[in-house]
């Protein structure tokens, strides 16, 4: 993934205008395993959702597998989305309407319109592999933090992306299941060899990270290459 | 998970089940509104079949009747009236001319059911001091009987017309103090008074014409009228009661008589069955846009609920269009369920109303009809008035933003 000279600003043309973001060059290479700190207010969570396709930069070219997504519609962008990044946020974002299970299929249903009995198996086998079996049909509201964000986990997988997006996953959970769930997304990504870029706040998380990317008023001040 | 629905399906059903107390408390609303229109529609198309059907069997689609006798200005010369103040001539009682071959031609005529010769006129019914003034109808009975049900309004006695037997209303029979078996001695144009027996009483439901009318056979009309061989009017019955009124002026173009169709003669009835319809219409759209407005409002607080959850499901590839059918479908599902549980409570309340409300002689005050176009055109109508009320809001969810929608 190829990020160079990403800028962003807000109310763009208007007196209040600001630019969060001032042209990042950043590079991640396949697999990697990376932590993105960096103070309250720095641009981690803007620059996240570039990354991840939520948001558009104002300026700056950003490529994921060597496709360039600068001149990608609404359509293709959410295609690409669906398929080669998954997300990981703060306060999980399970959709309470749907079981564990069902929450897990989501991406793949989206992807493809309609329900099928090799989703369930593969959305299974990723709730196994979480240590998530016994709750797979459980209402989501029923679940502690920590199962919550196993099973936002293996959501994220399920698409098997070439990225994994992580807003600060560990935030709202106690050390011992913080520790869980983020040895549970090394063990994925040595396993698997996904790319993995997760904010935290935690130095002590961020130091278990084959690298770690700090990024200060917009601007990245260290393990940019 | 239910494997034939698509995702926009599933998930509809799903915010449906999760969001259960505003989904009940709508579809209430919902069904409220479909069951009064139900209701309302039903009762007025059988208050109308059965007002129709008492109509259409207490008189003739079709009176051919002898034309108007005018008074012509006196010409002095080509061009010139030497009286020009013309007088209105009295109508005399007389019989059509020719009338024999108009009822052929009328027999021959396409759609035409049945046709009676009738000879009536004003009459006088004498029972010891008591007299009454009476309309008498002179019928053929089995033609006539089968024009006007007067059959079915018989409360006492047998139908039977001789020559020498009269039919009479409840009300005369109260006046004259008389019953089946008895005598009446009968006066009209010929000075020539007959004594008749009445064999039968009716009651036609109302008053005055239980007063007034009387039927006896058609010579015994013909005699008392002094129209011995003449007919007064000829009354027709045709296939299809509301194409009465196109026949009926054919019938006067092509035999020269007077032709009054029961649709002309009944002008009040349909501008009071117009004005019902309308204000029917009226109430639906009423009611179709309070269902509208309950949809949407509905959905519109449920689309900012699930701002965050419609961010995720973005986020996780969902397409615009995509969150936009799940709403839509929503609206529909609404409307459809509500439509549903709304005609059978319409249904029933019909049911209720129909064995509850009578008429003051304990028949039905209207056939319990439930026209299956009706509910069906409900349901779909509901249905599309819930997908168009889910428009708005759907597009407002369509229209998220993913990073802003996950922010809340």
């Amino acid at each position: 993934m190829l990020l160079s000279g990403i800028r962003k600003s807000f109310n763009i043309g208007s007196p209040a205008e600001v630019e969060i973001l001032h042209g990042i060059d950043l590079t991640l290479e396949h697999g990697a395993f990376c932590a993105l700190i960096g103070p309250s207010g720095s641009g981690k969570s803007t620059l996240l959702n570039i990354i991840g396709l939520l948001d558009r930069q104002s300026a700056g070219r950003l490529a994921i597998g060597g496709q360039d997504t600068s001149g990608l519609d609404d359509a293709a962008l959410t295609r690409l989305r669906g398929r080669r990044i998954g997300f990981v946020f703060q306060a999980h974002n399970l959709i309470p309407a749907f079981t564990a299970a069902e929450n897990v299929m989501m991406p793949m249903l989206l992807n493809r319109g309609w329900a099928d009995a090799g989703m369930r198996l593969s959305a299974e086998a990723l709730l196994d592999r979480v240590g998530m079996t016994r709750w797979r049909d459980a209402r989501v509201a029923n679940l502690s933090g920590g199962q919550a964000q196993r099973v936002s986990i293996a959501r994220a997988l399920v698409m098997n992306p070439v990225l994994v997006l992580a807003d600060e996953p560990t935030g709202n959970l106690d050390t011992a299941s913080a520790d869980g769930v983020f040895d549970m997304m090394h063990a994925m990504n040595q396993e698997q060899g996904m790319t993995f870029l997760i904010v935290t706040h935690d130095p002590r998380l961020a130091k278990r990270c084959g690298r770690i990317i700090e990024l200060v008023d917009g601007q990245v001040v260290r393990g940019a290459a | 998970m239910i494997r034939w629905l698509p995702f926009e399906g599933v998930a509809a059903l799903r915010f449906m089940r999760e969001g259960w107390i505003q989904t009940i408390f709508i579809l209430v609303g919902v069904s409220l509104g479909v069951a009064v229109t139900v209701f309302e529609s039903s009762v007025l198309t059988g208050v109308q079949a059965n007002f129709l059907s008492r109509v259409l069997t207490s008189q003739a689609h079709i009176v051919l009747l002898p034309p108007d006798e005018v008074a012509r200005p006196l010409h002095a010369g080509p061009g010139l009236v030497e009286d020009a103040a013309l007088q209105r001539p009295n109508q005399r009682l007389r019989s059509i001319d020719q009338w024999q071959t108009i009822r052929e031609t009328v027999t021959a005529t396409p759609g035409v059911r049945i046709i009676a010769s009738i000879a009536s006129g004003a009459a006088l019914a004498v029972r010891g001091d008591a007299t009454a003034a009476i309309s008498l109808i002179g019928a053929e009975p089995d033609a006539y009987f089968s024009i006007v049900r007067v059959p079915d309004y018989i409360v006492a006695g047998t139908l039977r017309l001789t020559s020498d037997d009269i039919l009479i209303g409840t009300e005369l029979a109260i006046l004259l103090g008389v019953t089946v078996g008895d005598r009446l001695l009968v006066t009209a144009r010929s000075d020539t008074p007959r004594a008749l027996t009445i064999t039968a009483i009716f009651d036609l439901g109302s008053k005055g014409a239980n007063l007034r009318t009387t039927f006896v056979a058609f010579r015994t009309g013909q005699s008392l009228l002094n129209l011995v061989g003449g007919v007064t009017s000829l009354e027709i019955a045709v296939d299809d009661a509301f194409a009465a009124e196109t026949i009926a002026q054919d019938l006067a173009t092509r035999t020269g008589v007077r032709a009054d169709s029961w649709i002309k003669t009944n002008a009040q009835f349909f501008t009071a069955v117009q004005a019902q319809n309308t204000s029917n219409v009226v109430i639906s759209a009423a009611v179709a846009l309070s269902v509208a407005f309950g949809v949407a409002s509905v959905l519109v607080v449920s689309v900012v609920q699930r701002g965050r959850e419609i961010g995720i499901l973005r986020a996780m590839g969902a397409r615009r269009g995509q969150v936009l059918r799940v709403f839509l479908i929503q609206g529909g599902a609404l409307g459809i369920l509500g439509a549903v549980l709304g005609s059978l409570m319409g249904a029933v309340l019909l049911l209720i109303w129909h064995d509850q409300v009578r008429q003051t002689d304990g028949t039905e005050l209207f056939p319990f009809i439930l026209d299956p176009v009706l509910i069906g055109g409900t349901i779909a109508f509901a249905a599309i008035v819930g997908v168009l009320a889910g428009m708005a809001p759907a597009m407002q969810a369509a229209r998220l933003e993913p990073s802003v929608a996950i922010r809340g």
